[in-house]
């Protein structure tokens, strides 16, 4: 039972390519990120060909995914955040459908840690070059006279990367658990009890963990792009409070 | 293996520190919610990024207690 678990905690290695005598090993995770990436091309074009002004069908879906999106993350980021949406939604996608891969039978690709940290570090490159693009890089420079922000440089990819890849870790550890208890501590197969869990570690927390992923790099992205007078910033709540209230 | 699985056992208890902080959160946003319901959206935004952190020290600690159970466990 032991073996089991510890084998499925490996990242095991799909095939090795031989290219001018060298071994250049491909991860099961980079398989499934490809079976990912095609995955997602063809959805976008079946559901993007044929737009028309008024939506009808399918279009209709994209168009409510898509505004929920651009909803969520402009409330967080203001209107000057619309250059940066493109991004974020595409890594909220990848992050949501990597965390999903483990419905269909495949090895979730965040589950291997390098996929993780290398998705932290591209998020805090871009927040960066988010600060750099909205204040110049002078401003840049000169916010690690600070050493709370070169310290923030090291903790926020560290934690961004261990949330992600503990919690992936944590539910295909328990829902592994759960399908050996079956089969040898009671006798029986698993059948149709795994789905309840399933429904929780697998939808419930890939998407959330996916949600929470990309909203704290926005966070981080709106406290480098935010001005420093306050002024502002205390009359821009006020607007948002008077707003919702309504 | 004895003393290895204490160790990670030890690791796993930073599991008490998210719970009871996750646990007064939720306990504060209903509260919240239940006098000003009008402001649900931005309590439930805060509560869900508020519950993240204060659980990402419990993955820590199970990372953690993984970490040690594969590094010194297969010795």
């Amino acid at each position: 039972m032991a073996e089991e678990l510890m084998e499925g905690l490996e990242n095991h290695t799909a095939f090795t390519i031989h290219l001018f005598g060298l071994d250049i090993p491909i991860a099961e995770s980079c398989v499934v990120t490809w079976i990912i990436m095609a995955v997602v091309v063809l959805l976008s074009i079946i559901f993007t060909h044929g737009l028309k002004k008024v939506p009808t069908g399918r279009q209709c879906i994209i168009e409510g995914i898509v505004g929920w999106l651009d909803k969520l993350f402009l409330d967080i980021l203001g209107e000057k955040g619309k250059k940066y949406l493109s991004f974020l939604e595409t890594l909220i996608i990848y992050i949501a459908f990597a965390n999903l891969m483990g419905l269909f039978g495949f090895v979730p690709p965040t589950k291997d840690i390098n996929v993780t940290a290398a998705l932290a570090g591209i998020a805090i490159i871009f927040v960066q070059l988010a600060f750099i693009i909205e204040k110049g890089p002078l401003k840049w420079l000169k916010s690690f006279l600070n050493p709370i922000n070169v310290l923030d440089l090291i903790t926020r990819p560290l934690s961004l990367c261990m949330r992600l890849f503990g919690n992936v870790l944590g539910a295909f550890v328990v829902m592994e658990l759960i399908k050996l208890a079956f089969t040898t501590v009671i006798g029986v197969p698993a059948i149709g009890v795994p789905v309840i869990f399933s429904a929780y570690f697998d939808i419930f927390d890939g998407l959330l963990q996916a949600y929470i992923f990309v909203f704290l790099t926005t966070l981080y992205m709106t406290e480098a792009m935010e001005e420093e007078e306050h002024g502002g910033k205390k009359l821009k709540k006020a607007k948002k409070a008077a707003t919702s209230r309504r | 293996m004895g003393i290895i699985a204490l160790g990670a056992a030890v690791a796993v208890l930073t599991g008490i520190g998210a719970g009871i902080g996750i646990g007064i959160a939720t306990a504060k946003a209903t509260e919240s919610i239940a006098r000003q319901p009008e402001a649900k959206g931005d309590i439930r935004t805060s509560l869900i990024i508020g519950c993240a952190l204060a659980e990402a020290t419990a993955v820590y600690g199970f990372v953690i207690a993984l970490l040690i159970i594969i590094m010194l466990g297969s010795k």
